[in-house]
């Protein structure tokens, strides 16, 4: 049986993320609640147990918790909403972005040495999106921006940080292996169409 | 607007014929004598072209290809600097270790986003309580057909008044502080026409509304239209309220 106490903090924690709607972070529940961090650590276990069947479920991301449907009943969710599903990164947008969460603070120039084609857009529109931000300046030759990834990138891949990416290793090692048929050739820019003709 | 799709736009040159992207991918492949290409000519085609069949999606994104071949062309063209990066300290015989190195990594990358993608297709399936996307439409009811007819309407009174005697001159960045310090004055919005100046040059109109367009872009200010062909509303939005949430 849960200790009275604790259940009126599960309770209440429940309601704050409920209206939220974004990650909170364990102080701001332990505030909004006034209940000691531990406790409402505490708290968030029996919340995650206790929706484990359930349709919501709690995530830990970008620092916080946030109370959010399951994946599996996203249809329903759409349906009544009548929201189309969301449209999903380009590929090239992607490996850009991946570039920029493993290697930032990252210059475009050391970005485009990597793939090897010129990312000036792709990069401008992941900037758009506020999946990355400009955080300063290369002390080099021109000073070119440098780009890291910001809090809505870990909340657009639910990451609790930036240390809960999947480890670039496990793929390092991958790729290292003699691969002689797969093509460095690198993929165009934003659109994609038929073969180049002959002039 | 839209039903004019039939007939795209085909590049016809004397080393290129077909689509303008295709054009463009070959460029940035290296794949065409951008010295030769002549630019103005395909430019001068593509205005025939939208004059017959205009869409505004696909003139924004005929446009920007086009920049961009410009772009291009005009580093073609410049005389090449010393390579002043390249290979900071690495010893010149290692070039080619060097480049298997990079496509190790690259693949790394490359291999890494199939992990990212599924983290991106379960998140893109959880919903969070106020239906995400907090923040306010930033075109509510206007269609950007529409906003584009506003605009041709205060151009083509522009055109009217004739010669045309250009002041000094004058930036997007200009234009965007006063609409901004106009909007800000008025929080009950201001009607798009009255954003540009009375007597305003189509210069001055057309930067106006690159402004506008920019300030939209940077979510300072919204665009409503109760009805449709209803008059348009311009308002100054707070300086990036809730949602968000960058710093971190």
């Amino acid at each position: 049986m849960i200790d009275p106490q604790i259940r009126e903090i599960v309770n209440a924690v429940e309601c704050v993320l409920l209206v939220s709607g974004e990650p909170v972070r364990l102080e701001q529940l332990a505030d909004a609640v006034q209940a000691p961090t531990e406790a409402v650590a505490a708290a968030l276990d029996v919340l995650h147990q206790e929706y484990a069947g359930r349709g919501l479920e709690i995530q830990t991301v970008a620092g916080g918790y946030q109370l959010g449907t399951r994946p599996t009943y996203a249809e329903a969710v759409r349906r009544y909403l009548g929201a189309a599903a969301r449209e999903p990164l380009s590929q090239a947008a992607l490996e850009t972005l991946a570039i920029v969460a493993y290697r930032q603070p990252i210059t475009r120039p050391e970005i485009e040495a990597l793939r090897g084609v010129r990312s000036e857009h792709i990069l401008e529109r992941l900037e758009e999106r506020r999946l990355i931000r400009v955080v300063g300046r290369k002390e080099t030759v021109g000073r070119p921006m440098l780009y890291a990834t910001t809090e809505s990138f870990l909340r657009y891949f639910g990451l609790r940080d930036l240390a809960d990416l999947p480890p670039l290793e496990a793929f390092a090692h991958l790729a290292a292996t003699p691969d002689a048929g797969a093509s460095p050739s690198a993929e165009a820019l934003p659109s994609e169409t038929g073969s180049p003709g002959d002039p | 607007m839209t039903e004019t799709r039939a007939e795209p736009f085909v590049v016809h040159t004397a080393t290129f014929e077909g689509p303008l992207d295709q054009l463009l991918r070959l460029a940035q492949q290296g794949q065409v004598d951008l010295k030769v290409l002549p630019l103005a000519e395909i430019a001068a085609a593509y205005v025939a072209h939208a004059r017959r069949a205009f869409d505004v999606e696909e003139a924004t994104e005929h446009l920007w290809m086009l920049a961009a071949l410009v772009e291009l062309k005009a580093r073609a063209l410049l005389p090449q600097a010393p390579p002043v990066e390249e290979t900071p300290a690495e010893p010149p015989g290692d070039l080619e270790s060097l480049l298997e190195e990079r496509l190790a990594q690259y693949r790394a990358f490359k291999d890494v986003t199939t992990a990212l993608r599924a983290l991106e297709a379960y998140q893109q399936r959880v919903f969070l309580h106020p239906a995400e996307e907090p923040e306010e439409p930033l075109l509510s009811g206007v269609a950007l057909p529409d906003l584009f007819r506003a605009f041709q309407e205060v151009l083509a009174r522009g055109r009217e008044r004739g010669v045309e005697v250009p002041r000094e001159g004058i930036s997007v960045a200009e234009r965007m502080t006063a609409v901004l310090a106009l909007l800000v004055a008025a929080p009950e919005g201001v009607p798009f026409d009255a954003l540009f100046p009375a007597g305003a040059t189509r210069l001055e109109i057309v930067v106006t509304f690159l402004a506008l367009l920019e300030l939209i872009r940077l979510v300072r200010v919204r665009v409503r239209q109760e009805e449709r062909f209803g008059a348009i509303r311009v308002f100054a939005l707070a300086a990036r309220g809730r949602g968000g949430g960058e710093s971190g």
